[in-house]
């Protein structure tokens, strides 16, 4: 009986401990939850402040900002529901602002010359990378992926100078191209490309399939991940592209709206928010669109794939 | 549907929704920009011409007397009307004139009889001054000739006494009461010279009084004749009124008929029916060849534009007549310039006011714009030239303001200069809207 006793008080301190332990786990799991959530939320707050300040007055827009504004000190005040919504900022950029549209469509043509360009010229170097074995392919690539890697600073002269030479400084081509000939959507279609099995590739020309047969009609559907990625990462940056317009564009009817947002003045917050929620859409629409691709674009660039194409 | 198919047409009727909102914010932008014309700087002169308002005079004006007093029946002609010797001006009112040449008449009777009265006084009293005066005259004759036979007397009385001269041994109580007799007869003669010399001076101070108070009477006398004093101060007024009372019959007889003397235009009435006249003219009338003057006052702001020896354009409102004269004199008056053109004979003739016309040439300017491309805002004046702005929209056509200083003007153009302003610029010389410095817009 004694020995019985012992057993169970000690089953009851086991069970005791582990119902401690479970409370313990999970004040943790709540705790890193509300980490974790704060943290989230102060990410997204602009996200919050930006369509709640498209909506606001200009006055309400005046007391919030006036710290800010006249630089007397103090911290911006901010109403996430504004106390007068308006929809004027909105109508003034959508009816009377054709200087928006133009800039709009500037984008929206930089943006699509660059990544049609990109599918051209990046495409079929991609499809080479992965596919063909020829001398010196391990420099080429090596070169290729040091360019990626270099940040546009360190290209700004160079590209000025060769741009210049070539007499497309201050056009739009001076944008389009360099973009055009990035390597990084090349590396990452190229890691789209590794996914494909060899042997598929064989069969098909076994087939009787051409190279630009097997390119068109094999390569390219099955590395439609890659490519999408490519695409839209390509997007999301060229959307938003700033330094490159800023360096070499010198009139504004070329300028893209990136480089129009931060011209809005202070003065012009609502006006500047209503643009900004625009001009957020597309990437939205795109990022919506080619979130798996992108996602898994993103898995075979980190994937253990090795450099020559071969699945490990 | 799948959501990527969901998302794809979201995403395209987005895009299609900003195509379609480009087309129709450019639309509206379109359809606020002022629609504007433009003009070269032209190097030209200005021209300024102004009208001036004047009357013309007749320098041979003949004035029409008005009967002073007489009640006007009926005015028989007009100012600009052409007259003939002989067309009735007027005429007045017979049986006013009747009643008021009554009334002048007995004026006259009672004047008159005044008169006769006054003149049986004067002669009366110039009667008695003449009177007095010889009685006067008379008497101090008569007292002189007493005193003349005492002094002979006592001349005689001297000499006898001087006969009867003491012995020389005589006493001399004689010699003493020789000598007092001497002295007495003496002092007597000394006496009687002084009576009739007072007795003279006495005569010619009365008989100048005498004679003073016959030519006051005279002149009494003459003064009645010439109606001195019946009420009036001169003799012209007397003369007046017989002159007047002789017209008024005249005219009477006329039947109240006023007549011109001579054929002419008549130039002003100043009488009007119904009404009585008064002192002074009441009608005047230019002479048929005679020229007239026009006179015209121009303000100080104008001065600049006339110029004597200048010749300037008359128009005579109410009359196809037109003529270029030259301008005679320009004399400064009231605060204005009194300008005076004379007309050769005969032309406007029956006219009594004129319209000039001056037109002046300036230099020749660089900058002139259309007047309506010059804008003030009551400080400084200022134009709008076209300029091409590089903008996020492109190459737009935008407005500058320049501010110009305005050298010369009239109601079609503007000289003006400026250090910024070129030849080669393009003026905003019309706009649908208001215009603002650096606003777009569209060449009409």
């Amino acid at each position: 009986m004694a020995a019985e006793g012992c057993v169970t008080e000690k089953r009851i301190k086991r069970l005791e401990k582990r119902k401690t332990e479970k409370v313990k786990r999970r004040v943790v799991k709540w705790a890193a939850g509300g980490v974790c959530f704060l943290a989230a939320a102060l990410v997204c707050l602009p996200l919050f402040l930006i369509p709640a300040g498209a909506v606001m007055d200009d006055m309400e827009l005046r007391q919030m900002l006036s710290p800010v504004m006249d630089g007397s000190g103090g911290y911006a005040k901010w109403h996430l529901i504004p106390l007068y919504p308006t929809m004027e900022h909105y109508y003034r950029l959508l009816v009377g602002s054709p200087e928006f549209y133009r800039l709009f469509w500037n984008t929206v043509g930089m943006t699509a010359a660059v990544l049609a360009g990109q599918l051209l010229v990046g495409l079929p170097s991609a499809w080479a990378f992965a596919v063909f074995r020829f001398r010196g392919r391990g420099v080429l690539f090596g070169l290729y992926v040091v360019l990626m890697l270099l940040p546009f600073q360190v290209m700004l002269l160079p590209q000025y100078l060769v741009l210049q030479k070539m007499g497309l400084y201050g056009k739009t081509a001076s944008v389009i191209l360099p973009a055009v000939f990035s390597a990084f959507p090349v590396f990452l279609m190229y890691r789209g490309f590794t996914q494909i099995e060899r042997d598929v590739l064989e069969a098909a020309r076994l087939d009787g399939a051409g190279e630009m047969q097997v390119f068109l009609f094999v390569g390219m559907p099955l590395g439609r991940t890659g490519i999408q990625a490519a695409m839209v990462l390509g997007f999301l940056e060229y959307w938003n592209l700033v330094e490159q317009p800023m360096a070499f564009l010198e009139e504004q009817k070329d300028w893209p709206l990136s480089l129009y947002l931060p011209r809005l003045t202070v003065e012009q917050a609502g006006f500047a928010f209503a643009a900004s929620v625009v001009v957020l859409v597309p990437a939205l629409f795109v990022f919506a669109l080619g979130q798996d691709a992108l996602e898994k674009g993103i898995t075979y660039s980190v994937s253990m794939v090795p450099w020559d194409g071969e699945k490990g | 549907m799948d959501r990527k198919k969901r998302l794809g047409m979201g995403f395209g009727i987005f895009m299609a929704g900003m195509l379609v909102m480009t087309f129709v914010s450019r639309v509206i932008y379109v359809s606020q920009m002022p629609r504007v014309k433009w003009s070269y700087f032209s190097a030209a002169s200005i021209q300024n011409t102004f009208l001036s308002e004047g009357t013309l005079e007749a320098v041979n004006a003949q004035a029409v007397t008005g009967m002073e007093g007489l009640l006007v029946k009926k005015v028989c002609v007009a100012a600009g009307e052409r007259i003939e010797a002989g067309t009735v001006l007027y005429e007045v009112d017979l049986e006013d004139l009747e009643m008021q040449l009554s009334l002048l008449e007995a004026e006259e009777r009672v004047w008159q009889a005044q008169v006769q009265t006054e003149k049986k006084e004067a002669a009366t009293e110039a009667a008695r001054a003449a009177e007095d005066y010889e009685s006067a005259a008379a008497e101090l004759e008569r007292k002189i000739a007493e005193e003349m036979i005492l002094l002979e007397q006592a001349q005689e009385d001297m000499d006898t006494h001087m006969f009867r001269i003491p012995q020389e041994d005589a006493p001399d109580e004689v010699w003493i009461a020789w000598a007092d007799e001497r002295t007495r007869i003496d002092r007597e003669i000394k006496e009687r010279q002084r009576a009739i010399e007072e007795t003279g001076q006495e005569k010619e101070k009365v008989l100048r009084e005498a004679a003073r108070s016959m030519e006051d009477a005279r002149n009494v006398q003459n003064q009645v004749e010439g109606a001195y004093s019946a009420g009036f101060s001169s003799i012209g007024q007397v003369q007046e009124r017989e002159h007047k009372i002789a017209v008024w019959k005249e005219l009477a007889e006329r039947g109240g008929r006023v007549a011109a003397e001579q054929e002419g235009c008549v130039l002003e009435v100043m009488i009007q029916a119904g009404t009585r006249m008064g002192e002074g003219a009441v009608m005047r009338y230019a002479d048929a060849q005679g020229s007239l003057v026009f006179r015209t006052v121009i303000p100080q702001e104008n001065k600049s534009m006339v110029h004597t020896g200048d010749r300037v354009h008359l128009s005579f409102p109410g009359s196809p007549e037109e003529a270029d004269e030259e301008i005679d004199s320009i004399i400064q008056e009231n605060g204005g310039y009194t300008v005076t053109v004379w007309l050769e004979a005969g032309v406007a003739q029956g006219r009594t006011e004129g319209v000039m016309e001056v037109v002046s040439t300036s230099e020749i300017y660089d900058f002139v714009v259309p007047k309506r491309a010059l804008h003030y805002d009551g400080d400084m004046y200022y134009i709008y030239v076209l300029e091409e702005k590089n903008g996020i929209l492109g190459t737009e056509l935008c407005v500058r303001r320049l501010p110009v200083r305005l050298l010369d003007g009239n109601e079609d153009k503007a000289a003006v200069t400026d250090d910024l302003l070129e030849s080669g610029m393009k003026v905003v010389v019309e706009s649908d809207r208001e215009l603002g410095n650096g606003m777009a817009v569209i060449i009409q």
